[in-house]
């Protein structure tokens, strides 16, 4: 369960978040959506406790971030996976060793069962064969399905995507977010996945919230919210080429 | 409003600086919390060592080799002129030793160790590695700082021992063939007028150079900002700034020294 309460965060005197209140129930798979810039990749940093919010409480299962020693906040980012919009990839280290990496610091596995662990999810995302290769050598999609692959490998109980389908062809952006949603079915954690393939989310997630100038202004199932009325939100579908009060 | 411009940038330009030495400090006291007691990443600090220290060997000694040839060519002059042939070793090895040796060096290794590191640790801070350690909960001053940090200082120092002696010994070649002054008389004029002070004085300079070239590295890579433009300006920030800071350094120790 994530709740985030009343979030304010300014870089610089710019307001990236601004009275955001979001609440993420156990187990959901929340799609995020809003215009460049709006602040979604903060929000994303904030709920696993990145970024310090300037006001505000981020509670995630019952730990309030903000107030959290530092043990406390590594107990929490341990059960955290986080897909980073840049992919993160450790360019030094091989596809294989990327994604074991977080078993190796994380757990108290054995190294035949990190390799076994990695190697499974090296092939659920289509990779089998790319272990030996360096992230350089991988397309933008493969990259990404690398960064989920390290992301999801620990089985963490809170998966945040950041825009992982963000310059992706639509078809590769499908298959990403396909393979989200497998994950979230497959393990029933919670999963927050922040995309600009506004049709594929809203076919996938379970609930979806809009992000407007630092807040949410809209939440629901995705049927409720492609009838919502708010002006932001119908110009917002319009604008992802969404047919207004279809089913999705 | 022409009149308070200059005295505005010149504010400016204070609070610029302050905030960088105000990060750069901040920096230096996480590191020593995590040196005592040690809890670095081992296997990081080896690939440090092995890459700043060892892949450095070569550049310095050609440095080096060049800088006692140098100091003799300069010397010659004067050493001609007021007769002090028998004084050369102590000459050279005074200048080397205490100050040419510590100084030049840095600057090679802060060139071309610093500029990597703040470019490395720049590009790591822009595509949201250093978050992506955090996220494993591992700590970036912990696995990135520190190791870097340690094998710095002992880079530099181990460098510099080694490159002043490379610069003697070039040092002591050229004497003998300009100025006619023999390796026996080089060096025991050397030996017999430098004290352990001297030899002292140099290793302390290159663990501080050592230690000023990783801080200020690590403190502009970590604090990038503004993608590939952000990582060369940071890189460009942490050679000029270490340089700067190894000459005031430099002049404070040699004014505390002696």
């Amino acid at each position: 369960m994530i709740n985030l309460v009343n979030i304010h965060r300014t870089f610089d005197g710019e307001k990236a978040l601004d009275g955001l209140t979001l609440f993420v129930p156990r187990g959901t798979l929340m799609g995020i959506i809003g215009p460049g810039g709006c602040g979604k990749s903060t929000l994303c940093k904030v709920a696993c406790g990145l970024i310090r919010p300037d006001i505000g409480a981020v509670v995630v299962d019952g730990v309030d971030l903000v107030r959290a020693d530092r043990k406390k906040l590594l107990d929490v980012q341990r059960n955290c996976g986080v897909q980073f919009q840049n992919d993160a990839l450790f360019e030094h280290m091989t596809v294989l060793a990327n994604v074991e990496y977080p078993l190796r610091r994380l757990t108290d596995l054995g190294l035949g069962e990190v390799r076994a662990r990695a190697m499974e999810r090296v092939a659920m995302v289509g990779l089998s064969g790319f272990e030996d290769r360096y992230p350089n050598s991988l397309s933008g999609g493969q990259r990404r399905r690398v960064a989920l692959a390290r992301a999801c490998v620990t089985d963490p109980l809170i998966l945040i995507c950041d825009d992982p389908t963000a310059g992706l062809d639509p078809v590769t952006s499908r298959r990403i977010l396909d393979m989200i949603a497998g994950i979230r079915y497959q393990t029933g954690n919670t999963v927050i996945v922040v995309s600009s393939d506004v049709p594929g989310l809203l076919s996938v997630c379970e609930r979806t919230a809009l992000m407007w100038s630092g807040r949410i202004i809209e939440e629901g199932i995705p049927a409720d919210f492609m009838r919502s009325e708010r002006d932001e939100v119908k110009r917002f579908l319009d604008d992802a080429r969404l047919p207004f009060g279809g089913n999705g | 409003m022409s009149l308070t411009r200059p005295i505005r940038r010149v504010g400016s330009v204070f609070i610029d600086a302050s905030y960088e030495i105000g990060g750069a400090a901040r920096l230096l006291v996480r590191i020593f919390r995590r040196l005592v007691p040690p809890d670095l990443d081992i296997p990081e600090l080896r690939r440090c060592l092995l890459r700043m220290g060892y892949r450095s060997l070569s550049i310095m000694i050609a440095t080096a080799f060049v800088v006692g040839i140098i100091l003799v060519i300069q010397a010659f002059v004067f050493v001609d002129r007021y007769g002090l042939r028998s004084q050369l070793g102590w000459g050279a090895g005074f200048t080397t030793i205490r100050e040419l040796g510590p100084v030049l060096l840095a600057l090679m290794f802060s060139g071309r160790v610093g500029a990597y590191t703040a470019a490395e640790l720049g590009t790591m801070e822009v595509t949201e590695q250093v978050d992506g350690l955090r996220c494993l909960a591992i700590d970036p001053i912990s696995y990135l700082v520190v190791p870097r940090f340690v094998a710095m200082v002992i880079s530099l120092v181990a460098l510099t021992i080694i490159g002043n002696t490379v610069a003697l010994l070039s040092a002591s070649v050229m004497g003998d063939i300009m100025m006619d002054v023999d390796q026996h008389t080089f060096w025991s004029n050397l030996f017999a007028m430098l004290t352990p002070w001297d030899y002292a004085t140099s290793i302390i300079k290159a663990a501080l150079f050592g230690a000023i070239i990783a801080v200020t590295s690590c403190h502009y890579g970590l604090t990038t900002t503004g993608g590939a433009p952000g990582v060369g300006r940071s890189v460009n920030n942490a050679v000029v700034s270490s340089a700067v800071a190894i000459f005031v350094v430099d002049y404070l120790s040699t004014f505390v020294m002696g």
